[in-house]
């Protein structure tokens, strides 16, 4: 039974990659040394190994998130703009800041939607319909994606 | 429900207001949709299909006919949905 359960533990373990090489023989070895000393504690301490293994290989695999240049509004600003720019139907040279969607740059409700989505895009959350719709500015989007991100001047 | 059936007249402004963020809110899910489609061609002619399709109706005023295409739209969205979580699988 305790050999059964050791073999599950070790093969468990060799299918870890080799990064976790070290590691595996590491609690190979003291499983087996385990197993000179006492039989019954064997499967115990061999899951308790794998589950040692199992945290480091899961520490490992947690990855390190560089951090982002904190947000301003100048860069906000600069990413919306950007953003439109890229938009085909809106004219870069009429666009302002305080160009209003439909009135100044003739796009329709949906553009409008659109340039929601492609915000929503560009800056990695979501933005409620409710809210989306009373963006019609360049200005106001920054604002309100800098209220979301926390950012003030 | 009630109120959907049959909108009482001082509301009728609100309602169509609701019913403009309804079909946004349908053109927004429909575009979400389609940016899972793999292919590339696939996606802009689905996007074209989809933005004539809301343009051609966008002087409808009877409600009963938005309403309609409104549920057509559902059953498109629901179609494209079902088909592309069968590719997938």
């Amino acid at each position: 039974m305790a050999a059964r359960a050791l073999a599950q533990c070790v093969r468990s373990l060799s299918r870890s990659t080799t990064r976790l090489y070290q590691g595996s023989v590491v609690a190979r070895s003291s499983s087996a040394l385990l197993i000179s000393n006492d039989r019954s504690f064997s499967a115990i301490s061999c899951s308790q190994g794998a589950r040692r293994i199992e945290q480091s290989w899961i520490s490992q695999l947690t990855r390190q998130y560089g951090g982002l240049p904190p947000l301003t509004i100048e860069a906000i600003a600069e990413r919306v703009m950007y953003v439109l720019k890229l938009y085909d139907k809106i004219n870069p040279e009429k666009l302002q800041k305080s160009s209003h969607f439909m009135k100044d740059l003739g796009l329709d409700s949906l553009d409008q939607v659109e340039i929601i989505m492609a915000m929503e895009d560009e800056f990695g959350f979501e933005i409620p319909d409710a809210a989306a719709e009373k963006l019609m500015t360049p200005e106001e989007i920054v604002q309100y994606i800098a209220d979301k991100k926390d950012v003030y001047e | 429900m009630q109120c959907q059936r049959s909108p009482p007249p001082a509301n009728v402004v609100h309602y169509q207001f609701l019913q403009r963020q309804k079909v946004l809110g349908l053109y927004r899910s429909m575009l979400r949709t389609i940016q899972q489609v793999p292919d590339k061609a696939d996606q802009k002619y689905l996007r074209d299909w989809a933005r004539e399709e809301f343009k051609r109706n966008k002087n409808a005023t009877n409600q009963d006919a938005i309403r309609m295409m409104v549920t057509q739209a559902n059953m498109h969205l629901e179609d494209l949905r079902r088909s592309l979580a069968l590719a997938k699988s």
